[in-house]
């Protein structure tokens, strides 16, 4: 029983650290010489230091800057401003007209950025004064925002799916294209969503009279959009089709988005520099808690804790279903506190083992963490894109969450799915075998 | 001091900017030489010697390099929620244990990974790929970044505690 007691203690540990605002890696670092020092007679900074060293070296850890550069620097060029010229003349037909354009924008910025948090302040910038300017319910704006913005999880590049990649070994390449299909779903979902509400409460969609654009002028405001696309059909095509692996696909990409730059002038030395150091300092976080958690792995697999769980899990002889269901109770409640990826190491660290126990297959398991972190990014009171959202309308994260909520059912809905048809996360990657 | 200080911080954090630089230039060579090789114009396949690797050693240094820099700009994840419900004084006290916290693990990762870095130097150790380096090179880089971590966290707890309250970034840097 002096194992249970030890795991409380261990988890008490983790979160006081946590609550009293130790970092993120630190606490996870110093978590782990806890259970080392109780439940091992291992060395403990021996084992500190190589795991250091072991687990910052990764090949392919090394997309994971490239992605993060790649999208800082078309973040900067004018895309963020060509996404609401372009794409709104395309969407005025659809009921619920404009309110897609958060739908799609965050759609395809998602497909540039691996970053729900940067998605909701590029595509938020531009369309909230415009959508609210021209009358469009607020609550829908921010919802649609809000909920959107966290397909930058999913939709590859997707920085997350990098971290679960290394941190369970698993491959960053099918990972990504395994997030394609749940990641088209959901933003079939929510424009699904947009139109039910503007089909039930036409009132509250305002008709504006610019409506009939010539198609070659559509097409001129498109213009500029059809690069940015074509860039990330070729990188993420690339990775699909097996003729580059993520850190080659990445690295040509970042080429690619400085000559984009460059064509629209909008290229500068301070708008490279500051491309790089965000790219640095957004890196080095994530890359600091990925070593961070792998050193909590490596001090569990000396404990013994992750197989005892794991043991005990089969033991209680649940469906997977069962803990399916009592896993996304777990990760929406740690989601709360915790931002994604921390849940994300977390979980690899410590419960990966029952997970494959339960014969749930760990490139599904990818994916559906990924939307319940999703989930995670908009419930109060810790939810990152509340936050990017409170800083850009200056609503109280309650309003915005509040608004959000649908979407939170939505992607609820979409881990339901995906549970009951394996199939939309896994078909894709089988047929990269061939 | 604080210039000195800041000044190393951010020296850090560009040298690992030109490191992210320097991965991107280093991957995308070998891809374009891979499509040459492709083309059939040269026989032989043309490679940079160990280039994953060279990548792998430059993304640790960058990423350790960085940790400093970071920190100073407070790109490390931490949990505010507790901390911003606390009475001021309570507040303090907690935030400074925190920083200590920091300090004494970076210190100890610090010191071990002294101990491994002259391990790999006194046994000769050699990287495996075609071009062998020693080991104790890239290592050293990530000495170097949680030694100037460790020093930032001492720096900030001494700020900390100076100020009566959280560093804002604006304060920390100076640049």
């Amino acid at each position: 029983m002096s194992d249970i007691l030890t795991i409380t203690l261990l988890f008490v540990t983790l979160l006081v650290l946590l609550g009293a605002g130790v970092w993120v890696a630190f606490s996870l670092i110093l978590t782990g010489a806890l259970g080392m020092m109780l439940l091992s007679n291992a060395p403990i900074g021996p084992i500190l230091a190589t795991t250091l060293w072991g687990h910052s070296t990764s090949w392919a850890l090394a997309a994971l800057p490239m992605f993060i550069l790649m999208g800082e620097i078309l973040l900067r060029s004018r895309l963020s401003q060509d996404m609401f010229t372009g794409l709104s003349p395309w969407l005025r037909r659809l009921p619920g007209r404009l309110l897609h354009v958060n739908v799609f924008g965050c759609a395809i910025f998602a497909a540039v950025s691996g970053s729900s948090a940067a998605t909701a302040a590029t595509i938020g910038k531009m369309s909230v004064p415009e959508l609210t300017e021209r009358g469009y319910p607020v609550n829908m704006v921010l919802g649609t925002l809000a909920g959107s913005a966290t397909l930058g999880l999913l939709i590859p590049p997707s920085i997350i799916l990098i971290v679960y990649g290394v941190a369970t070994e698993q491959s960053i390449a099918r990972l990504f294209v395994a997030g394609i299909l749940p990641g088209l779903m959901l933003v079939a979902l929510f424009a699904a969503y947009v139109i039910a509400y503007a089909l039930f409460n036409p009132s509250r969609i305002p008709q504006d009279s610019d409506d009939d654009m010539p198609f070659l002028a559509k097409l001129k405001a498109t213009g500029r959009l059809i690069p940015v696309l074509l860039l990330i059909t070729g990188v993420i095509g690339s990775i699909y089709i097996g003729i580059a692996s993520p850190t080659d696909a990445a690295a040509v990409g970042v080429v690619l988005a400085v000559v984009l730059s460059w064509a629209g002038n909008s290229l500068s030395w301070a708008m490279l520099k500051d491309s790089l150091l965000g790219a640095t300092v957004t890196s080095c976080m994530i890359a600091f808690i990925l070593v961070g958690a792998a050193f909590l792995s490596v001090s569990m697999g000396f404990t013994g804790i992750p197989r005892h769980l794991a043991a005990w899990i089969a033991g209680m002889e649940l469906s997977p279903y069962a803990l399916l269901a009592a896993l996304t109770v777990l990760f929406v409640l740690l989601g709360c506190f915790l931002d994604g990826i921390s849940v994300v190491v977390l979980t690899t660290s410590i419960i990966m083992p029952m997970i494959l126990e339960a014969g749930i297959d760990p490139l599904w398991f990818g994916i559906y963490l990924v939307i319940v972190v999703e989930m995670s990014q908009i419930t109060p009171p810790v939810g990152f894109n509340l936050f990017v959202i409170q800083g850009l309308t200056g609503f109280n994260i309650l309003r915005i969450a509040l608004a959000a909520l649908p979407f939170f059912l939505l992607l609820l809905l979409a881990v339901a799915l995906i549970t009951l048809i394996p199939g939309i996360a896994t078909y894709l990657p089988s047929l990269m075998d061939n | 001091m604080r210039k000195l200080l800041d000044g190393i911080y951010v020296a850090s954090g560009f040298l690992s900017a030109l490191l992210i630089a320097g991965i991107c230039l280093l991957v995308t060579t070998q891809v374009m030489l891979n499509l040459i090789t492709k083309t059939g114009l040269i026989d032989t396949g043309l490679t940079i010697p160990s280039y994953a690797d060279f990548a792998g050693y430059m993304l640790a240094a960058s990423s350790f390099l960085a940790l400093a820099y970071t920190l100073v700009c407070g790109g490390h994840i931490r949990v505010n929620l507790v901390l911003n419900v606390l009475p001021a004084r309570l507040r303090l006290a907690v935030d400074v244990a925190a920083h200590v916290i920091g300090a004494c693990v970076a210190g100890y990762a610090a010191f071990y990974m002294y101990r491994l870095t002259l391990e790999s130097y006194e046994f000769g150790d050699m990287s495996s790929g075609i071009v062998a380096i020693p080991l104790y090179i890239p290592q050293s880089s990530l000495l170097v970044g949680l030694v100037v971590l460790t020093i930032a966290l001492i720096d900030l707890t001494v700020q900390t505690i100076r100020l009566g309250g959280p560093i804002g970034v604006d304060q920390m840097n100076t640049e």
